[in-house]
């Protein structure tokens, strides 16, 4: 990753900063292994980064720990990425009585599916864009 | 409506900024979108914690990013 410039956002930029009067969010990414999920891992962490929420892992939400399910029942918003129409991360919250406050899936924003673990920086972006303008949000 | 987005260039301010162009462009508002980066500015305008939002004058946001539909809110005020 590019060195940051020197800000005054208090923190190394997503850590730390101000709280009060925020929304907790967790997003939970699929982390799938085709291309469509490893892009949601990176975008959670980006996201992570800018503010928007705090990535958690899907692996240990799936095993039903008592810690991470009650962090997710306790936030203010659930944030789903799933990689595909699979929906792997929705199902493994809904059946632990997690409900999302806002469900994103990236083939459905245009980006292809494909064999390899291959995307771009613009891939990262189209996700972490479509979060920040409330795309997935039930109306 | 002047609208100010001061950052000096980390990954929250472009973030707020592209935000800001968002909101702008899905409320139709006539905007001038002015960034200010230099951090004696921002810090005159008693801003101390990056990113910061203004309005026609009156901070709106410091410190963290609004999403575009909160942007649009303060729009449409």
């Amino acid at each position: 990753m590019a060195e940051q410039p020197v800000c005054s956002c208090g923190s190394s930029c997503g850590e730390g900063g101000p709280t009060e009067g925020i929304v907790q969010r967790l997003i939970f990414p699929c982390a799938g292994v085709a291309n469509t999920g490893q892009l949601t891992n990176c975008a959670a962490i980006q996201l992570t980064e800018e503010g928007y929420g705090k990535a958690a892992c899907i692996a240990l939400l799936a095993t039903g720990a008592e810690g991470i399910v009650r962090a997710a029942k306790d936030a203010d918003e659930v944030l789903i990425l799933d990689g595909c129409a699979a929906r792997c991360a929705g199902k493994i919250a809904d059946s632990l009585g997690i409900c999302a406050e806002q469900s994103i899936v990236v083939t459905e924003l245009g980006i292809e599916k494909k064999g390899s673990r291959e995307y771009t920086d613009d891939d990262i972006e189209t996700v972490v864009s479509a979060v920040w303008e409330g795309e997935g949000r039930e109306e | 409506m002047t609208i100010e987005v001061l950052g000096t260039g980390c990954m929250k301010c472009k973030r707020l900024l592209k935000n800001v162009e968002k909101a702008v462009e899905e409320t139709k508002t006539e905007a001038e979108i002015i960034k200010i980066e230099d951090i004696n500015e921002i810090m005159d305008r008693g801003v101390m914690l990056t990113p910061g939002l203004i309005i026609n004058g009156e901070l709106i946001v410091s410190g963290r990013v609004a999403d575009v539909k909160e942007i649009s809110g303060y729009l449409l005020e």
